[in-house]
């Protein structure tokens, strides 16, 4: 009786873990599938939707298989406690030699439902309680193998980035080079012409972008994302991001202002990462806002922490949109109007080098009348901040 | 007197570009397609000794940093900028502590190129 619990116990951890399997698989396709769309341009919105909704689903589907398998370690656990306690009362004789070996199958059960994937029994004793042993060691190892395969899976994903970023930067340095060549005899080339290289050069400054971005989400994910951090006075910081922007913002209609709180704390931070932070965030209000737009940058001391604040009058956000800003791939829906070049991955990025330094990147809007962007960096020597909740002014 | 540059790149058109730039910015060019060239080419009586070299980090044969790590031993002062496709590779290039002059990342800024080239000659 409790070899057959177990075997059903077993049996029902394998289907499961086929049907997790499959569905995660076909979520795969459809998100392959909205990507698709996404690049040609076909619904953008709905697609994005799509890209979203199907990494909630494989969260959601990680979640259940997670707890289906605490739970059919558990149903095991259960089974064989309860048949412990009628034998107990049948077999008082042959419990004491059960009793060993099934203790051990009902801890190991809890360790490998806490997480333990090496939890495995000594198979031994009757024959009962060795055919379960022998499951359960079984059905441990199965799950320990499938968690290697999914470990190894997203190390092989990282790798692949890694090297196909590599890979694609000689092309594009030939192409952006060649690009800039021409331009160099720019009054040779009709304005046609001139337009056209001009064309190419956009885009593969663009294709550069994506490819820091992805590379920099791959190293995130690897772990392998790295500061160097040094005292830094917060205002030259802010200036240079601003400086860098100005000529964008400025074709635009835009106004960019800032304004720097006097006698700022220095922040230890590196500098060019924070750079990329701000600029990111400059870049996002300009491209999101219509021309015209004001846009304002603000540095002021928040206890230990210095908090740069980038502010537009845009479009705002929605609560719903304003959740998932955070996430990869996600982008806010500009105007028709508006070209937007991200990548939907910068805010990402930015949240990831942010949080290195031990700070917090938070985000308030109102739909039609601006949004506004928060980063708060500690200041040197201050004690380290708390979670993001604690952040929201 | 012109300076002379040798460059190292397993890629041919990457070579192109950066003798046309060059050569563009009145230097003359010297060009390898890997490290064993550029030990090579170092050690020719025929060629000219280059006032710096520009080599790529990771060629087929030799990597740029082999090389460099071959023509210190032998004693060659030469300033050697290398050219990187990416920050984990000048981070590996910097940790095999051998003395690097500079390092170029891909895209190449030609402005900055030139402003160490200059600066290095």
């Amino acid at each position: 009786m409790l070899t057959g619990l177990a075997v059903v116990g077993v049996a029902r951890f394998l289907q499961q873990r086929q049907d997790f399997e499959n569905a995660t698989a076909r979520s795969y396709q459809v998100e392959i599938a909205a990507r698709n769309r996404l690049t040609e341009g076909i619904h953008p919105a709905t697609a994005r939707t799509a890209i979203v909704a199907q990494q909630h689903k494989r969260q959601a589907l990680r979640n259940d298989i997670d707890g289906e398998t605490r739970d059919t370690a558990l149903l095991v656990g259960a089974g064989l406690i309860a048949g412990l306690t009628g034998a107990a009362l049948l077999f008082s004789g042959l419990i004491s030699s059960m009793r060993r070996p099934l203790e051990e199958l009902v801890g190991a059960s809890g360790r490998l439902a806490g997480g333990d994937l090496e939890a495995r029994v000594k198979v031994g004793g009757l024959s009962e309680t060795a055919t379960l042993g022998a499951a359960f060691n079984e059905m441990a190892g199965e799950l320990q193998r499938r968690a290697g395969e999914r470990d190894q899976l997203e190390t092989m994903k990282d790798e692949f980035v890694l090297t196909a970023s590599h890979e694609l930067r000689s092309p594009l340095t030939s192409v952006q080079g060649f690009a800039e060549l021409l331009m160099l005899e720019r009054d040779k080339l009709s304005p046609a012409q001139a337009d056209t290289v001009e064309i190419i050069l956009d885009n593969t400054r663009h294709l550069v972008r994506l490819l820091n971005d992805l590379l920099d989400l791959a190293r995130s994910d690897a772990g392998r994302l790295t500061i160097k951090p040094a005292p830094t006075d917060p205002a030259p910081l802010v200036e240079d991001a601003v400086r860098t922007m100005r000529s964008q913002t400025e074709t635009a209609n835009q106004t960019l202002h800032f304004e720097i709180e006097p006698g700022l704390p220095r922040i230890t931070v590196d500098r060019d990462r924070i750079r990329q932070v701000l600029v990111n965030l400059l870049t996002n209000a300009h491209e999101y806002s219509p021309r015209g737009a004001s846009i304002e940058v603000t540095a002021a001391r928040r206890g230990f922490a210095v908090e740069i604040a980038v502010s537009d009058d845009g479009p705002g956000m929605a609560e719903d949109q304003l959740e998932h800003i955070f996430e990869r791939f996600t982008r806010g829906d500009a105007g028709l109007t508006q070209h937007v070049g991200g990548t939907g991955l910068g805010l990402a990025i930015s949240k990831s080098l942010v949080e290195l330094h031990g700070g917090t990147i938070g985000a308030d809007s109102t739909p039609g009348l601006g949004s506004t962007f928060r980063v708060l960096l500690p200041a040197e020597q201050a004690p380290a901040l708390g979670e993001p909740e604690r952040v929201e002014v | 007197m012109t300076t002379r540059v040798l460059i190292a790149d397993d890629s041919e058109t990457i070579l192109l570009l950066l003798r046309t730039r060059l050569e563009m910015e009145g230097y003359e060019v010297v060009t390898a397609a890997d490290g064993v060239e550029v030990i090579e080419l170092m050690h020719s009586e025929a060629v000219p000794a280059p006032d710096i070299l520009l080599l790529d980090a990771m060629m087929p044969r030799k990597s740029g940093i082999d090389a460099l790590r071959e023509l210190r031993a032998a004693g060659v002062e030469t300033p050697v900028l290398i050219v990187s496709a990416h920050q984990d590779e000048m981070d590996a290039g910097a940790a095999t502590d051998v003395e690097v002059s500079g390092y170029i990342t891909k895209p190449i800024d030609f402005d900055r190129l030139f402003a160490c080239i200059a600066e290095l000659t």
